[in-house]
């Protein structure tokens, strides 16, 4: 699998579905643009939804962004990772394809639409004077390491995902809940003090709290957190392969 | 050069998906093994092209299948020297949205074509293609014929080592046909193998340089075009070399007062011992009569009739100066023996058993398209048209006119 085939894919992912439209590729962006819009309308103007801890109208709205544009890449990649072979069927059954490298163009195109978000959101964020500060910088690392996790997880989903087609079903309902235990909506301070170490257990915590400490409040992400992650995505990452290695030759019968 | 050594592959059947996941987790087995392919091994050289034939379900498709890749092998080893291309993945991965120019790029990445190549070869792909103008308007315009020809041309301008030709080089008209022929006719001088899978046994007499029989996962036969087709009509026959002769008289529709019956029938060419003969072929129809009274003088006769219905060639006993009697209650074989000078092709025989020299006068049974047959590959010089008239050849100086001409 080469880099070109992989931005093949990617491009057909994000501007090709859309051929014989007039805005064509634009459309990728269109709905993460809109969705943020409404976002910061409805919580800051209609609703005056406001955090304890900070000042400012749009305090709210700025701190469910933050959490949200990695939450939608996440789970929109490990939703179609976890799915990629059966959705290439059509091709991994006519051409020479490898099939590891065939998801990281979902990773890619993901990727690239967090990056237009990201920028819509920087614009806002200059817009309504936040502060911007060098902290930002933490963001590509905080992205990649949620991106290399939803890579790995979504390998060995898809490889038992061929065997168990329950798992795309799984999954899904999976990232529902997921959602709601990672406080992206809310603050974890309304939860009660008690269950909170738990709801630390998530995987996701630490990257959706790395977010907030970066954009918000413009400090320093916890490291330890993080680096757990990062040793969870490399097991994931170890177990997917010897997965592979054993099961390709299913995969490729079953398929 | 293309080499298979021992291919081997076999599919695990399982109850249900999930069973042959926990099987290899746990690795205590929960499944029945189907061997698809045992054993297989081969070598295509540079310029050759390898035939292979085999019914319906004698691996043929898992063979393609593990050599352009997207299976895998059990055991054995598969040397393929640069790409393989072919007809079974003709225009994966198209998108009627997109436009011919679009598909190009994107179908030549998935045959394994670098952006350089693809640049390069654009311009020939579609001036091959035909498709003009067209090339810049969405695919699902097209017509599926148009496809065809745009995806077959991506396919020959890949530069595969070895190409992949199956049932169907049906791809457009009789021209493009042609042009393709052409094109892999090229593909082959320049040093590139090609593959032909089909069931078209005259084509592969004609196209290949050797052919492999496969039966239940196994190469069972191997060598030249002709031993190999003799050796798949064998197996389609279901026949052994020592089977006798079977007379059969199911399809035929017969008529006549039956005083004399037509009870079976054979055409068997000498070396293919059945019924898918060779041009030049000798073969031998043999027909089985059965008398109910006493006859002194009967004719019979053969006709044999092309596809269209119309009739090639006919003869009887009359003609050939063989007079026929019979006795009442007792059974005869009649046995023609000649050389099939037709043309490949598809072709049926009557028989008809009647009392003189035409069947008008008194006819005992007559029995149209009894046999059907077909003549595949061509044994001896080649020739052109319906039948062969074995002329000899000889060229002399000409005294008077060369005096002419000085």
């Amino acid at each position: 699998m080469n880099l070109a085939l992989i931005l093949q894919f990617t491009r057909q992912d994000l501007v090709d579905r859309y051929a014989g439209s007039v805005l064509g590729g634009l459309w990728t962006f269109i709905q993460p643009l809109v969705n943020m819009l409404v976002f910061i309308l409805v919580f800051s103007q209609i609703m005056g939804a406001r955090l304890p801890e900070i000042s400012g109208s749009f305090s709210y709205s700025v701190y469910l962004i933050a959490g949200l544009l990695g939450w939608i890449a996440f789970a929109s990649t490990l939703t179609r990772t976890t799915t990629a072979f059966i959705d290439k069927a059509h091709l991994i059954t006519k051409v020479r394809l490898a099939l590891w490298g065939l998801p990281l163009s979902i990773v890619l195109s993901d990727s690239i639409v967090f990056l237009i978000s990201m920028g819509f959101f920087l614009a806002f964020l200059a817009l309504i004077e936040h502060p911007i500060s060098l902290q930002f910088l933490w963001i590509p690392l905080i992205f990649t390491l949620q991106q290399g996790f939803a890579y790995a997880l979504g390998m060995v989903l898809a490889i038992l995902g061929v065997f168990l087609r329950d798992i795309r079903e799984l999954v899904t309902v999976v990232l529902q809940l997921w959602f709601w235990l990672t406080p992206i909506v809310y603050v974890i301070d309304i939860i009660p003090e008690a269950m909170q170490p738990w709801l630390q257990l998530n995987p996701m915590f630490p990257v959706i709290d790395a977010y907030h400490a970066v954009i918000l409040l413009n400090s320093n992400p916890q490291p330890l957190g993080l680096l757990l992650l990062a040793l969870v995505a490399l097991l994931l990452f170890a177990l997917g392969r010897w997965l592979f290695s054993r099961l390709e030759r299913d995969i490729r019968d079953l398929i | 050069m293309i080499e298979a050594i021992d291919l081997t592959k076999t599919f695990k059947l399982y109850r249900t998906p999930s069973d042959r996941l926990l099987e290899s987790l746990l690795r205590r087995p929960r499944h029945r093994r189907h061997t698809a392919l045992q054993d297989i091994s081969f070598a295509i050289e540079p310029g050759e092209t390898l035939g292979i034939l085999g019914r319906n379900g004698a691996g043929k498709s898992t063979l393609l299948k593990l050599l352009m890749g997207v299976l895998l092998p059990d055991s054995g080893e598969l040397r393929l020297q640069g790409k393989l291309t072919g007809l079974l993945e003709l225009g994966t991965g198209f998108d009627t949205g997109l436009s011919g120019l679009q598909n190009i790029e994107r179908n030549g990445r998935l045959l394994g074509m670098t952006g350089a190549e693809i640049a390069e070869r654009r311009e020939v792909i579609i001036v091959f293609s035909e498709l003009g103008e067209y090339i810049h308007e969405p695919l699902r315009t097209y017509s599926s014929g148009m496809a065809m020809r745009l995806a077959f041309s991506i396919a020959i301008h890949a530069d595969p080592a070895c190409f992949l030709v199956d049932e169907a080089l049906s791809v457009g008209d009789a021209h493009f046909q042609q042009k393709c022929i052409r094109r892999i006719d090229a593909f082959r001088k320049a040093g590139g193998s090609l593959i032909f899978v089909s069931h078209d046994l005259n084509a592969i007499k004609v196209l290949c340089d050797r052919a492999i029989v496969l039966e239940q996962g196994r190469v069972v036969a191997s060598g030249t075009p002709e031993a190999a087709v003799n050796h798949y009509n064998r197996i389609i026959a279901d026949l052994n070399d020592d089977e006798p002769m079977r007379p059969a008289l199911e399809q035929s529709v017969g008529y006549g007062n039956l005083a004399l019956e037509i009870i079976g029938a054979v055409l068997q060419g000498e070396d293919s011992k059945s019924d898918v003969v060779s041009a030049g072929e000798s073969v031998t129809v043999r027909l089985h009569i059965a008398a109910h009274r006493n006859i002194d003088d009967f004719t019979l006769g053969i006709l044999i009739r092309d596809r269209f219905g119309q009739d090639v060639f006919g003869t009887n006993s009359h003609f050939l100066q063989y007079p026929l009697t019979a006795r009442a209650d007792e059974t005869q074989v009649v046995e023609l023996r000649f050389p099939m000078n037709l043309a490949p092709g598809k072709y049926t025989l009557t028989a008809a058993a009647h009392s003189a020299h035409n069947h008008l006068q008194d006819c005992y049974h007559w029995c149209d398209n009894l046999i059907r047959f077909e003549v595949a590959g061509i044994q001896g010089p080649f020739f052109y048209g319906i039948a062969r008239l074995e002329p000899s050849i000889t060229a002399q100086p000409n005294a008077l006119f060369s005096a002419r001409l000085s």
